[in-house]
């Protein structure tokens, strides 16, 4: 029964991803004192671009068609691997951390291959940007990911999560390093300052949107909402994997809705709090991060509590 | 069946060379290979099941006669170089039809097939000195194949370098394997235990350095980015694809099977080499611009892993893990398997780019996925399977590879597990950075439009070539659908834990007993489905979309303003500058006032090569030059050197220190 509930809930999240995006920008609006768009704002855009004609760059060929629908896939099946609230179906995806890796690492292929088959200068420029960043941001995520899967004895996702459950796991000192360190994943994947700024419509400053400067109609809608999916995503991990809940379906449901809500709260305060760093500063930033997972690392195997 | 493989392959040798009958030749050479493959195929699935009752397939005599035999691990990888070499005969046929002189089709063929019989002879020996023998067949036949072909000083000088590095450092080879026969240690795994902590420590290092040159780990891989892309593209396809897996092999050979001490800084010390190669190896590679030259800094990247999951399964081995052991063991020879597949399908997609554009300078290629789709549809997969994505071959192994970590920072001791989990970063890292070379790759020479003329005219190449290119596309797509078949007779090759492996179940996803599982059809089905559902549901109107130029904030976009290899890997670079720091050349020629021309290069140097090889090659030459002041030619300074040295015997003699 609470596997079913879950996997509903996985598939009712596909539909929600938006409006935790939306949510944040009006959060935002608020704190900068301004009144802001609706928090259903990302609806309203994807409605508007599903329903507009599409305009293709000269020469584009496979790659760039093929993209948008292949990001798309990969967002949904990244969705549907992680569970929620610690439970879900067996949908024949399994439920495996790096598995998960793999699908996003290729969804971010297929984005590049599509920079690279409209030639545009500055989707390439927010494409090598990214991969650079990936480059540290990957070995930071499955730094944390370790962290999650040592307590677990296993990169089950389900199991991480109820392994994270109760409250006896935050006296060990590996899980507060292991969430300080997914703090900065979050900020990573979400495309969010101070690495990445959402906002900017200027193209020499875009990371994350660079190479969806070519799309239009139908194929950014997908893209947007793949953006969309692949932040729900790392705030879901953060919720299951690295913030308090308990063991009971119930209860974790509940932890679960609140983590997702403090963390919109969270990425709001950082963007209006911090400005964009340098980008390459950035890797300085995660390199730190990766340390402090390390040392996470370091006191699990040697048995450190607090 | 081993005999008459092996006679067919020295027949496909001979008739090219004799006759001239190159079609014959490399027909007789398919036919050899199959029977040889076979017979991989049969000691490999046959030993298993006997290895688990206890005896398993032609163990290693101690005398100094040849002998020749199979046994599962050697069948495992005489069965992967058939796979993997029978598609570069089909492809062979076409290429070498291709060359306009006859002798050199002749001698290409003729080589070809001695230098696949130099390596299943390799694989094969059964005593010291067939191995040795072999051994040194293998690192002098692709010299002769690559100097058959061209013969330019950058050639020549390549060429140099090889048998240089993998001769001083074969040495290696040789220390480990005379010491092991001299201990009784080849014959019987557990002789050297007897042997005391010396020589054990002795025939690891040494074994170390031979083998790890061989293969291309640095800082012994400077010689691979510089033979491999100057040989035929069969031939080059056969060096990355094979000669480094049969180092690898005499690796774990002497590694495993002689070494029961099982010593700590062994696995240390293969896990960090592994790390530092695959890291190191994928950085250059991001680097360079020449396409075959970027593989062969690859094939550095995917030794290091494979060395780095050997390196795992010896540390869980001396954890007392005989399970997690033989999961790293398996994941390091899955991947081993894999780079064969893509690296050799990847290195002969090269090969058809610049028979049909005249060059391998990724800025000369693009837009090839239209011109030669079947070609390029094929290098596409290679591309994507190297850069360890779902659902292809690459991520499962490399899936694999990282679950064994876990497994080594869990059950190590403090220092084992911090190296471990640094190992797992790493190896993160160089996915990523993987992701990003082969992105560049297969922007720069399938998508976007040509960027020469030459480009531009290519057309597909001849049916032979597409045929071989197909196959090990289809071996990643199936390796990378069912690896989990493959996966209990994997594990269960790790010497001394044979019933281990047979506690896995067979399943085309991999399953791992309380660790994870990877349902690899289930994530290839999802992908296909759901790619293929979402396309229709963006609608037939999306389908015919408006034309517009692309956005250049208004300017009319140039050829000139294209973006080039270094442009994409410049963030990058710029992050990672105290590692990859370019030599750079501007030349501005002006006249009246005027620039006239401007030319740019830059190059980035392996960090290798610019701090151990250039200090060494510097050191040798002003030794040679002492060295030959005392030279002087003149027959008084001789007799003078001939006296003082008869004089200094004499004393010695004299005081006794020489008798």
């Amino acid at each position: 029964m609470t596997t079913t509930i879950a996997t509903a809930l996985q598939f009712f999240l596909l539909a929600l991803a938006p409006l935790f995006t939306g949510t944040i920008q009006a959060l935002k609006a608020r704190l900068q004192g301004r009144r802001g768009p609706s928090p259903l704002q990302p609806y309203l855009t994807l409605r508007r671009l599903w329903s507009k004609s599409t305009v293709a760059p000269n020469g584009a060929g496979i790659a760039y068609a093929l993209a948008p629908p292949l990001v798309a896939a990969c967002a949904l099946i990244a969705l549907l691997i992680v569970p929620v609230a610690g439970r879900a179906a067996n949908l024949g995806l399994g439920h495996d951390a790096l598995a998960l890796v793999g699908v996003l690492a290729l969804a971010r292929f297929a984005l590049a291959a599509s920079a690279w088959d409209t030639g545009n200068g500055f989707g390439l420029m927010g494409v090598a940007r990214d991969l650079m960043l990936t480059v540290f941001g990957e070995a930071l995520l499955v730094l944390t990911l370790l962290i999650g899967a040592l307590g677990a004895h296993g990169s089950d996702l389900r199991a991480m999560a109820l392994a994270a459950s109760g409250s006896r796991v935050w006296g060990q000192p590996w899980h507060w390093c292991g969430a300080a360190a997914f703090i900065l994943v979050v900020l990573t994947e979400s495309g969010r300052q101070p690495i990445d700024n959402p906002d900017t419509h200027l193209e020499l400053t875009m990371i994350h949107e660079g190479p969806l400067l070519e799309y239009a109609g139908r194929d950014l809608a997908l893209l947007q909402w793949s953006a969309h999916a692949r932040q729900l995503l790392v705030l879901s991990l953060g919720a299951q994997l690295f913030l308090p809940h308990p063991g009971g379906f119930g209860g974790a449901l509940v932890a679960f809705a609140i983590a997702l809500a403090a963390q919109c709260v969270g990425l709001a305060l950082i963007e209006t709090a911090q400005a964009k760093m340098r980008t390459l500063r950035v890797p300085a930033l995660l390199g730190l991060g990766a340390l402090v997972a390390l040392t996470g690392v370091g006191t699990f195997v040697a048995g450190v509590t607090l | 069946m081993l005999e008459l493989g092996a006679v067919a392959l020295a027949t496909g040798a001979a008739v090219p060379a004799l006759s001239g009958r190159v079609r014959a030749g490399l027909a007789a050479q398919i036919a050899g290979l199959a029977l040889l493959g076979i017979a991989g195929f049969v000691a490999l699935l046959g030993g298993t099941s006997a290895a688990a009752r206890g005896g398993a397939g032609t163990g290693f005599r101690a005398g100094i006669a040849p002998a020749f035999g199979l046994d599962p691990l050697s069948g495992l990888f005489l069965a992967l170089l058939a796979l993997s070499a029978l598609p570069t005969l089909i492809y062979a046929d076409a290429y070498l039809a291709g060359i306009a002189s006859a002798a050199r089709r002749r001698a290409g063929a003729a080589l070809m097939a001695a230098f696949l019989l130099s390596l299943v002879g390799v694989l094969a020996a059964r005593s010291a000195t067939g191995f040795l023998a072999c051994w040194e067949l293998m690192t002098m036949l692709p010299a002769a194949a690559i100097l058959v072909q061209r013969r330019d000083g950058p050639v020549r000088a390549a060429v140099y370098a090889y048998l240089a590095i993998t001769h001083v450092a074969g040495t290696g080879v040789w220390i480990a394997v005379l010491v092991l026969s001299h201990h009784g240690g080849l014959a019987h795994p557990h002789a050297l235990m007897h042997a005391g902590a010396g020589a054990q420590t002795l025939v690891a290092l040494a074994a170390l350095i031979g083998f790890g040159a061989k293969a291309g780990l640095i800082p012994l891989h400077s010689w691979l980015p510089r033979a491999h892309p100057v040989a035929p593209a069969p031939m080059s396809a056969l060096m990355s694809g094979m000669m480094v897996k049969v180092a690898l092999y005499g690796m774990i050979r002497v590694e495993f099977e002689s070494m029961p001490g099982r010593p700590l800084w062994l696995g240390l010390t293969l896990l960090a080499i592994g790390l530092i190669s695959a890291c190191g190896g994928v950085l250059w590679a991001s680097a360079q611009r020449e396409l075959k030259r970027l593989l062969a800094f690859s094939t550095v990247e995917n030794v290091g892993i494979i060395t780095m999951a050997l390196g795992a399964a010896l540390l869980l081995l001396r954890a007392g893990q005989p399970l997690g052991a033989s999961l790293a063991f398996a994941a390091a020879l899955l991947h081993t398997i894999n780079h064969a597949f893509f690296k050799t399908l990847l290195f002969l997609g090269a090969g058809a780019f610049e028979r049909a554009t005249g060059s391998l300078e990724l800025a000369h290629l693009g837009g090839l996925l239209r011109r030669m789709p079947w070609t390029g549809g094929a290098f596409m997969v290679g591309a994507l399977a190297i850069s360890g994505l779902p659902p292809f071959n690459g991520f499962s192994s490399e899936w694999l590879v990282l679950q064994s970590l876990l497994h080594v920072v869990r059950h190590g001791p403090l220092a084992v597990a911090l190296s471990g989990a640094l190992a797992l970063a790493g190896l993160a890292a160089t996915a990523a950075v993987t992701l990003l070379c082969f992105v560049k790759v297969a922007g720069l020479a399938l998508l976007g439009n040509a960027r020469s003329a030459r480009s531009a005219a290519a057309t597909e190449a001849p049916a032979a070539m597409r045929a071989g290119m197909g196959a090990l596309a289809a071996g990643c797509v199936l390796l990378g659908l069912a690896p989990g078949l493959v996966l209990p007779t994997l594990a269960s090759l790790l010497p001394g834990t044979a019933t281990t492996g047979a506690r896995l179940l067979r399943h085309a996803g991999l399953m791992l007993p309380g660790t994870g599982s990877l349902p690899t059809v289930g994530i290839a089905m999802a992908l296909l489905l759901l790619t293929f559902t979402i396309w229709l549901a963006r609608g037939f109107r999306a389908q015919d979309p408006q034309p517009a130029p692309s956005w250049a904030c208004g300017q009319p976009l140039v050829a000139e303003l294209a973006w080039t290899p270094a442009a994409f890997t410049k963030p990058l670079r710029l992050v990672l500058a105290p590692l990859m720091r370019p030599d750079r050349e501007l030349d501005v020629v002006r006249a009246g006032g005027l620039t006239q021309r401007i030319s740019y290069s830059s190059n980035t140097p392996s960090l290798i090569d610019r701090v151990l090889y250039e200090p060494a090659v510097r050191c040798a030459l002003r030794a040679a030059a002492l060295a030959r002041r005392s030279q002087t030619g003149n027959v008084r300074t001789y007799a003078t050197y001939l006296i003082g040295l008869l004089s200094c015997a004499l004393v010695l003699l004299g005081t006794g220190i020489l008798r």
